[in-house]
């Protein structure tokens, strides 16, 4: 009793001098702390916190992971649960209240015997607002077997029912029947204007960097915008503020680093990562000196600093820089960068009002170095993005969520400019820049109309400004083509207007819960974009000419309508869906035929305009939880365009429409030590336009073809990857290093990535004439090439 | 840029090819292709028509030799009727000194099998061809060692810059899809003035006979797609392939057509290749 009395009188006094003092004051019986993850110091909003012995004291943890729980007598044991992660408890003292607490919470990876790899609420695809969205943990993605043994976020991605590729090896996503240039990809808040290494065989996206990846498979929220057919957001991890920690893996093509840990104090962290590849080495290993001589890398960098400047602000502030690199011989080379930078500051304005403040800068640009005495040049071109979007998200009650803010987009696509080299015998080109202004303001709210039923509705507005410093073309009769007569330039200062368009872009969701495992899903987007590449090849190039809506290009617009069937099964452990949508397309573009747009400034006369629509339905079936997860997807899609021009205004179907789409993926765990993974694709063929014919002109055997486009389809796609990973048995060492065994393509089936249409001479189609003699045959043929058949590769992965 | 991509495939290793067969679709009944060619010099004019066939045929091309064809000048009564030649397989001036004149304007027509089939083309005067030279020089890249031809020439003119070079070896006409040489003012007509260098080594003792054409625009642009369609590999970094756009239309009749109208100035330079001394 006297100790006690002591004790109180000791805590009166220390509260009345201490900082925290009016903190405590306000409520001297409450005891405050944050739930974090301790892999990446992320708050674990829902944890459940409890005094051990009196669950009915039970808080649970806010969005930030914020708890408060009264105190009914100190010392006592706190406990704090979280689905997923090991429970911790811990005995408080009044000691604990003196400063701010936090519980780091560990991965439960051993759990009633089952793994669990799980990032989100085992019940939440049930129970969120989400159409069309789709997740993939990075743990996930990280055992998925890989080309090369390099895991790759996108095309992880592509495994997703709704996702197609346009062919073998690449990482470019079409998602719902929409083009390539229709995604947004952005890294941290900031975009990616090309996403893609070695020509769209890897990503940029370094997995040890990465936090997490969500894609919105056209059901984006109000407050994103600018892309109709996606968004892939994608959030770099932020370090951890325990202590330095790195992990890394070598493999067969590239190596990779990545280092984390405290900043100065606990409240700072920073991580730091690295990739670079080593393909030169696998050139010079050739015998042909025409490869010898060659370089052909790329690198990526990526950093994120946290600062947690008090219990209501946080700042993070990151950057990605990557590049690539092809050079021949010391005289030619072709270099593209990307080089992202954003920072955000999140502010708990109150216990139910926050906001976040963003601003960013993307510029990506390329550069082509002919080294020759009679025509060398330089050609380079760059683009950026800069932005600035403020968001404020309040919560009303258990029922009612609003967000509203604004953003604005400065785009400058700079002159595409090509500089003769000293003595170059040829003219300089430099086309006019192009800018544009994007002003979009947004809200909208998640309400709980009756306990099954609720909505998120949404309005974006966009304004869009194409803007000086600039050029207008005026066109004879106001016609726009090749053909066409340019009667006046018109020019325009910086900032001026030149064309004006706006757009109201309507979101809204239903979800339906017919009970806890089972629900109905509806929702309707309206999308406007403004900026697109003019290109009809189905691959992304680094030197792809992307343009921006103005006089003569309207902005394109996407009207999509879903609806969804989700249902969870055995508690949880088991996912269905069947999602269907239909989506309008209109104002897209496509090239004519021998259209040039590189270095012209009157892209407009290059293109046709149309519309499109498509339609799909798409089946999933998805574990999340024991020794074995992974999914089942199942696809039906299809997607159409109709462009005067073009098949002779008749509807067809880009490269990318691909009706049939299954996609098994299968991870299992044998032991703590050795694991395995296997991916099963297969797809119907690509679209594609045959020859029906030949004929001859100017001493040419030429292949005909029909005027319908894409009517003819390859093979039917399909492949099988596998891998096994072992790693070393925990120790407690603080090394851990594990090996990983992949096979892609492990039938060894050879799908087409290329048909070409030629003679053949000597019935020989490999015929050289430098080498096998005269001509004594000639007929038609068809070579197909075929990429990766059965290519194993190792990496060895560590942490430490 | 053919090693371009040569780079990236061996990057996968791993790129093979194979000849296959695939089921293509055929020809929907007769589609003519007419090549007319109408210059300034005798030699060069002709008319080939012939039946495109289906891609796995194996007979020979079928040629077309019962159509009425001729050119006419447009603002005059001149009109050249042509006539098909069994030893040229092609059709053929009936009076053998029949030419364009610079600055004309001509339309072929064709009359087939209740079709009618027109184009048009005006000549447009030819460059000037100074000199044409050759050096040896080592290996480069994209260029084997070997003798390299250099053009020397002026191009006054401020519009119509459309040019194709052609090649003839030892009496061969180098016409790879590679061997194309067509040029416009994109970049400039500095380097014609400064010396044009052939994209080809020759041998001590070849003959190298030029031919230098002034196209008139859809001329060119007929041939700049053709050989993008030559090179359209069917891969994902090709566009969707399509025929070469025609400058010949149908007047009459329900068929389609092929190829082109070309009528162009020829400018022609021969040269021989000697050894270089000491």
């Amino acid at each position: 009793m006297r100790v006690t009395a002591s004790l109180s009188i000791f805590l009166f006094l220390f509260l009345l001098i201490s900082p925290f003092s009016r903190l405590i004051a306000q409520e001297s019986n409450v005891f405050t702390a944050q739930v974090l993850d301790v892999n990446n110091s992320s708050p674990l909003p829902g944890a459940s916190v409890y005094w051990e012995g009196d669950i009915s004291s039970g808080v649970v943890s806010d969005l930030k992971g914020n708890f408060q729980i009264k105190i009914k007598s100190l010392p006592a044991r706190l406990v704090v649960s979280f689905v997923g992660f090991e429970t911790s408890s811990r005995v408080i003292t009044v000691k604990d209240l003196e400063k701010s607490q936090r519980f780091f919470l560990k991965p439960d990876e051993m759990s009633l015997d089952e793994i669990i790899i799980q990032e989100r609420r085992p019940d939440e695809q049930v129970r969120n607002m989400e159409t069309g969205k789709a997740t993939i943990p990075i743990a996930t993605i990280k055992n998925i077997p890989a080309l090369f043994g390099e895991v790759d976020l996108l095309r992880s991605l592509q495994l997703l029912p709704g996702v197609q590729t346009a062919g073998e090896g690449t990482t470019g996503l079409f998602v719902r029947g929409g083009s390539a240039d229709q995604n947004l990809v952005q890294l941290d808040g900031a975009p990616i204007y090309n996403a893609s290494h070695f020509f769209g065989f890897f990503s940029v996206f370094n997995p040890d960097a990465l936090d997490q990846v969500e894609l919105y498979k056209g059901n984006m929220p109000a407050s994103f915008g600018g892309r109709l057919s996606s968004l892939i957001d994608v959030t770099l991890r932020e370090g951890n503020n325990e202590q330095i920690h790195g992990e890394g893996g070598i493999g067969s093509i590239s190596s990779r680093l990545t280092l984390d840990g405290p900043l100065f104090s606990d409240k700072s962290t920073f991580v730091i990562s690295g990739r670079r590849t080593y393909a030169d080495l696998f050139l010079k290993l050739s015998s042909d000196e025409d490869l010898k001589n060659n370089k052909l890398n790329f690198h990526d960098l990526s950093g994120k600093l946290t600062f947690n400047l008090s219990e209501k602000d946080k700042l993070t502030v990151s950057s990605y820089e990557g590049s690539d690199f092809l050079g021949l011989d010391e005289q030619f080379g072709l270099g593209w960068r990307n080089w992202v930078s954003s920072a955000q500051w999140s502010r708990n304005v109150s216990e139910k009002l926050f906001f976040d403040l963003q601003g960013y800068h993307s510029r990506y640009n390329y550069r082509v170095e002919f080294d020759d005495p009679d025509t060398g040049f330089e050609w380079k071109n760059k683009l950026s993005e800069t932005g600035v979007k403020g968001q404020w998200t309040l919560l009303q009650n258990d029922r009612l969520q609003s967000f509203w803010g604004f953003q604005s987009q400065l785009y400058h696509f700079a002159p595409i400019a090509l500089n003769p080299a000293v003595n170059s015998s040829i003219d300089p080109i430099v086309t006019n820049p192009k800018n544009g202004l994007l002003n979009s303001a947004f809200a909208g709210i998640t309400y709980e109309i009756t306990p099954r039923l609720s909505t998120e509705a949404g309005l974006r507005w966009g304004f869009f400004n194409q803007i000086g410093r600039g050029v207008d073309y005026i066109y004879e009769n106001n016609v726009v083509g090749p053909d066409s007569p340019v009667v006046d330039t018109v020019n325009y200062k910086a900032l001026e207007n030149i064309k004006f368009y706006q757009g109201l872009e309507p979101r809204i969701a239903f979800r339906y819960l017919i009970n806890e495992e089972f629900s109905v899903k509806a929702a309707y987007n309206r999308n406007f974009q403004y900026v697109q590449i003019a290109s009809n090849s189905s691959a992304g190039l680094p030197i792809d000419r992307w343009i921006l809506a103005g006089t003569y290009i309207p902005p394109i617009r996407s009207d999509q309508v879903s609806l969804g069937l989700f249902r969870n099964f055995d508690e949880n452990r088991w996912e269905f869906s069947v999602e269907g949508y239909y989506k309008d397309f209109r104002n897209v573009i496509d090239l004519r035929n021998g259209a040039q747009v590189l270095f012209t400034d009157n892209v407009e006369t290059e293109l046709l305009t149309g519309n499109g629509y498509a339609y799909g339905a798409e089946f999933l079936l998805r574990k999340n939880v024991g020794k074995t997860t992974g999914w089942l997807a199942y696809t039906y899609s299809r997607t159409y365009r109709k462009i005067p021009g073009i098949s002779l205004g008749e509807k067809y179907n880009p490269r990318y429409d691909r009706p049939h789409d299954i996609t098994l993926v299968l991870n299992h765990e044998f032991s703590p030590s050795w694991s395995a993974g296997l991916t099963f694709i297969y797809t119907t063929g690509q679209a594609v336009s045959f020859p029906i014919g030949v004929y001859d002109v100017d001493n040419q055997s030429v292949p005909l073809y029909s005027d319908y486009r894409n009517a003819d389809r390859f093979p039917d796609y399909h492949r099988m990857d596998a891998s096994i990973t072992w790693k070393n048995a925990d120790k407690g060492r603080k090394w851990k290093g594990s090996w990983n065994f992949s096979v892609y393509n492990l039938y060894g089936r050879k799908n087409p990535f290329a048909y070409e249409f030629r003679e053949i001479y000597n019935d020989d189609f490999r015929y050289d004439s430098g080498e096998d003699g005269p001509i004594e045959s000639t007929r038609q043929g068809i070579v197909m090439t075929y990429l990766f058949t059965f290519l194993p590769s190792i990496t060895y992965n560590f942490q430490f | 840029m053919n090693r371009f991509w040569i780079v990236i495939l061996a990057l996968a290793a791993f790129s093979c090819q194979e000849e296959v067969y695939l089921p293509l679709a055929t020809i929907d009944g007769d589609v003519p292709v007419i090549e007319a060619v109408w210059t300034d010099n005798t030699y060069y004019n002709e008319v080939k028509i012939s039946l495109a066939e289906d891609y796995f045929d194996t007979l020979e091309t079928q040629l077309i030799s019962d159509a009425e064809v001729f050119i006419s000048e447009e603002g005059s009564a001149r009109k050249i009727p042509f006539a098909y030649n069994v030893y040229s397989n092609s059709y053929l001036p009936l009076n053998t000194g029949e030419k364009a004149e610079v600055g004309e304007k001509y339309q072929l027509t064709v009359r087939w099998n209740n079709n009618v089939f027109t184009s048009s083309g005006t000549l447009l005067a030819p460059p000037t061809v100074d000199s044409v030279t050759y050096e040896y020089q080592e290996d480069r890249l994209f260029r084997d060692e070997g003798y390299y031809i250099k053009v020397y020439g002026e191009i006054p003119f401020e519009e119509d810059n459309y040019y194709r070079i052609r090649v003839i070896e030892n009496d061969t006409l180098k016409n790879d899809r590679d061997d194309y040489l067509l040029f416009d003012d994109t970049f400039g007509l500095r380097f014609f003035e400064e010396g044009l260098e052939l994209n080809y080594s020759f041998d001590e003792g070849d003959k190298v006979r030029l031919e230098l054409f002034r196209l008139n625009q859809k001329a060119y642009n007929y041939l700049s797609q053709l050989v993008n369609l030559l090179y359209n590999d069917g891969g994902l970094f090709s566009p969707p392939p399509q025929n070469p756009v025609s400058n010949i239309t149908v007047i009459q009749g329900e068929s389609d057509v092929l190829g082109y109208f070309n009528v162009t100035s020829v400018l022609s330079r021969t040269v021989s290749i000697e050894p270089e001394e000491d």
